[in-house]
């Protein structure tokens, strides 16, 4: 009897002991545990995208605590609490949330007032097209190469949406990088700047924007949609939430839908996105080989899009008049990483010339580029999917 | 003008609802049939029977409970699609098939009527009188075991004038046109390896969507300044002539002051000098509405 006891202790003992962490743990585990760290720490003492870092550190090591499988509790486990939050990102329903919201709170009156600067935006997506001819020739699919390759429009939610859609299976490895990569620009994109430009280039003035009137704001959404839907009518999910959400915005009478969408909306989706694609970086799906060359295609978009904004910049200003060229240091800003790379082009400019304020210029470019992207990946999953 | 906007509503309201319903059974399609069945697919009961296939032609789920499947245009609610079935949920582009073996006992799928008998097969809307799609039978075409079916799923006219052919072979809840086709990634890959058309191709499309949309901003702009301009024209020579607006409120308020003690006699008022001051009083701040006295202070470390 008294044997039977302690065997049944003892059972359930070593039965608890398999069920920990401790026991399940691998090295990978280890090391993914060690970014999720890494990444909180960027976050909090360097402050490197905190909103984005933060629920994606803590994601990670969420998604990689070693536990015994079948319990239900992991993010790829079928009807799980994770697997459930996990589905926003699987279905590609947060990216369009949490383009509404951005939607909501971007003001397009710099991009109005010098409607050229559109072309800038346009410009900068080669980052993506770049990136997509280098993965073939190192010989990912055609789908996969057009999930990587969007990287380079430097916007998260579009990269998720995309990723979803071409390749489920590289998701995790494709956010980490766009989002990490966003968090980089303040370091990628200064040296290319500096080196596609002269220092009588980096000094060029621009003419100040003109005032632009609340019927222009409400209309740019309005025709902004539908011109680009009509044209790229794939990019209907982002595209038609960044623009509802400015609509919402300039419209004047939804002020309270307006504030909702850039408030508390965006605010839970980005926790919920980073959260659950954190967790999805689980080290045996995260830690290959594959993982390190999206990284590095990832980098290659970045350096790639910053330097198509730049030149393309130059080769505009030799068809431009005295006094309406552009400084080129705003091309950076036409990846669609908003505000970070509109504030890359105003602290590089007022290194050469403290007078000189670019950002608002700069905003131009930065929210066409968030156009771009959007309609860069409807093309993509029109032709790939 | 209430009226009309209140109609332009309506009709609004009953567009949307009847594109919505145009979005379900409407969308479900004949897809493919087999006559004479001998060596063909046979159903769960071991029986082999001639056979319809219809087709959810949309991407959202139709219940086609409800719905009939006749093959007589003077009786077009011979076979009921039974409702209550979970099975009469046909997913997005997918298909179902129904056995013709006069054996509705059977279950659901199968129908009161055989193809051997029959001139026409017709599938007809829940209200027993809409025909959704129809396709008459070419008898002298089908062989035993060869099957009659739409080229490509779900394409073509309703009326079977168009779009269908002797099939190959026979593809009982599968694609007409075959399983094993190429994926769209890996084609592209074969005829563009380095992906330098998909590069070239794809930026003409982002720079044609954005150029468009900056030609457009550019006259909206223009006419804009133009506006704006011709307004500060017209305000500027209102400007110019006089004005009561340019009397000040202190002006007025000293007016209706003087008015009123003169109209009252000089009862309100003994004798003062006769220059009246009005002082202008803002107050924007009020210690009741301070929030500085509603906050505890910041702690400051020592």
């Amino acid at each position: 009897m008294e044997k039977g006891l302690f065997s049944l202790i003892g059972d359930n003992l070593q039965q608890f002991i398999q069920y920990t962490g401790f026991y399940n743990a691998t090295f990978n585990h280890i090391i993914m545990i060690a970014i999720g760290l890494t990444f909180i720490y960027l976050a909090i003492k360097k402050e490197w995208e905190p909103m984005l870092l933060v629920p994606i550190g803590f994601g990670i090591i969420v998604g990689n605590i070693p536990f015994f499988p079948g319990l239900s509790i992991g993010v790829y486990e079928e009807g799980s609490v994770l697997n459930i939050l996990y589905q926003g990102v699987i279905k590609g329903w947060y990216p369009p949330l949490i383009f509404l919201g951005i939607g909501a709170m971007t003001d397009f009156s710099s991009l109005i007032s010098n409607p050229k600067l559109l072309l800038i935006g346009a410009a900068a997506q080669f980052g993506i097209f770049g990136a997509y001819a280098i993965a073939l020739l190192m010989g990912f699919s055609a789908a996969d190469a057009g999930a990587i390759g969007i990287i380079g429009g430097a916007d998260g939610p579009t990269a998720i949406f995309l990723s979803s859609r071409l390749a489920p299976n590289l998701m995790g490895a494709i956010a980490v990088s766009a989002y990490s990569y966003m968090a980089l620009v303040p370091v990628i994109q200064p040296p290319v700047m500096k080196l596609f430009t002269t220092k009588k280039e980096r000094l060029i003035r621009m003419k100040p924007a003109r005032a632009v009137s609340q019927t222009e704001k409400i209309l740019f959404p309005l025709i902004g949609f539908l011109l680009t839907c009509f044209i790229v009518p794939s990019g209907l999910p982002l595209l038609g939430m960044l623009f509802f959400g400015n609509l919402l915005k300039e419209s004047g009478v939804t002020r309270r839908l307006a504030e909702t969408a850039r408030g508390p909306l965006i605010d839970v989706i980005t926790i919920l996105i980073g959260l659950t694609v954190g967790a999805s970086t689980q080290a045996d799906k995260f830690l290959q080989l594959t993982s390190v060359y999206i990284f590095i295609l990832g980098a290659l978009s970045f350096v790639i899009a910053t330097s198509a904004g730049v030149l393309f910049v130059k080769l505009f200003n030799l068809f431009l008049k005295e006094g309406n060229k552009i400084n080129p240091l705003i091309g950076n800003a036409g990846v669609s990483a908003v505000p970070d790379s509109a504030r890359v082009s105003q602290v590089v400019g007022q290194q050469y010339d403290n007078t000189n304020h670019l950002l608002m210029h700069a905003m131009g470019p930065n929210v066409a580029g968030v156009i771009g992207s959007a309609v860069a990946a409807g093309i993509l999953l029109g032709f790939l999917s | 003008m209430k009226k009309i906007t209140k109609i332009f509503l309506l009709l609004g309201f009953l567009f949307v609802s009847l594109s919505l319903a145009a979005q379900s059974q409407g969308d479900m399609r004949i897809n493919e049939f087999l006559v004479n069945n001998t060596n063909d697919f046979e159903d769960d009961f071991g029986h082999k029977s001639g056979w319809i296939e219809l087709f959810n032609s949309s991407y959202g789920t139709v219940n086609i409970g409800g719905c009939y499947l006749t093959n007589d245009p003077a009786n077009l609610t011979k076979y009921i699609i039974p409702k209550g079935d979970i099975l009469t949920k046909i997913p997005p582009r997918q298909h179902t098939i129904f056995w013709a073996d006069n054996e509705p006992f059977r279950g659901t799928f199968h129908v009161n009527f055989k193809l051997e008998d029959s001139q026409e097969i017709l599938f007809v809307a829940s209200d027993g009188k809409t025909i959704i799609d129809r396709i008459k039978i070419p008898v002298d075409q089908l062989d035993t075991n060869v099957s009659y079916g739409r080229s490509i799923d779900g394409i073509g006219k309703t009326d079977g004038s168009e779009g269908w052919q002797v099939m190959d072979r026979t593809s009982p809840s599968t694609n007409n046109e075959g399983v094993d086709s190429v994926p769209k990634s890996v084609t592209i890959k074969k005829a563009d390896p380095y992906g330098i058309i998909m590069a070239l191709t794809a930026m003409s499309v982002v720079f044609l969507a954005l150029v468009v949309l900056y030609l457009v901003f550019k006259q909206v702009g223009k006419h804009n300044i133009k506006r704006s301009r011709e307004r500060s024209v017209v305000s500027m020579s209102e400007s110019s002539k006089p004005k009561a607006a340019n009397v000040s409120a202190e002006v007025y308020a000293a007016i209706a002051a003087s008015l009123h003690a003169y109209w009252q006699g000089d009862d309100n008022h003994d004798i003062e000098n006769t220059i009246l001051t009005i002082t202008k009083v803002t107050k924007n701040y009020s210690p009741w509405s301070s929030k500085i006295y509603t906050l505890r202070e910041t702690p400051h470390k020592k």
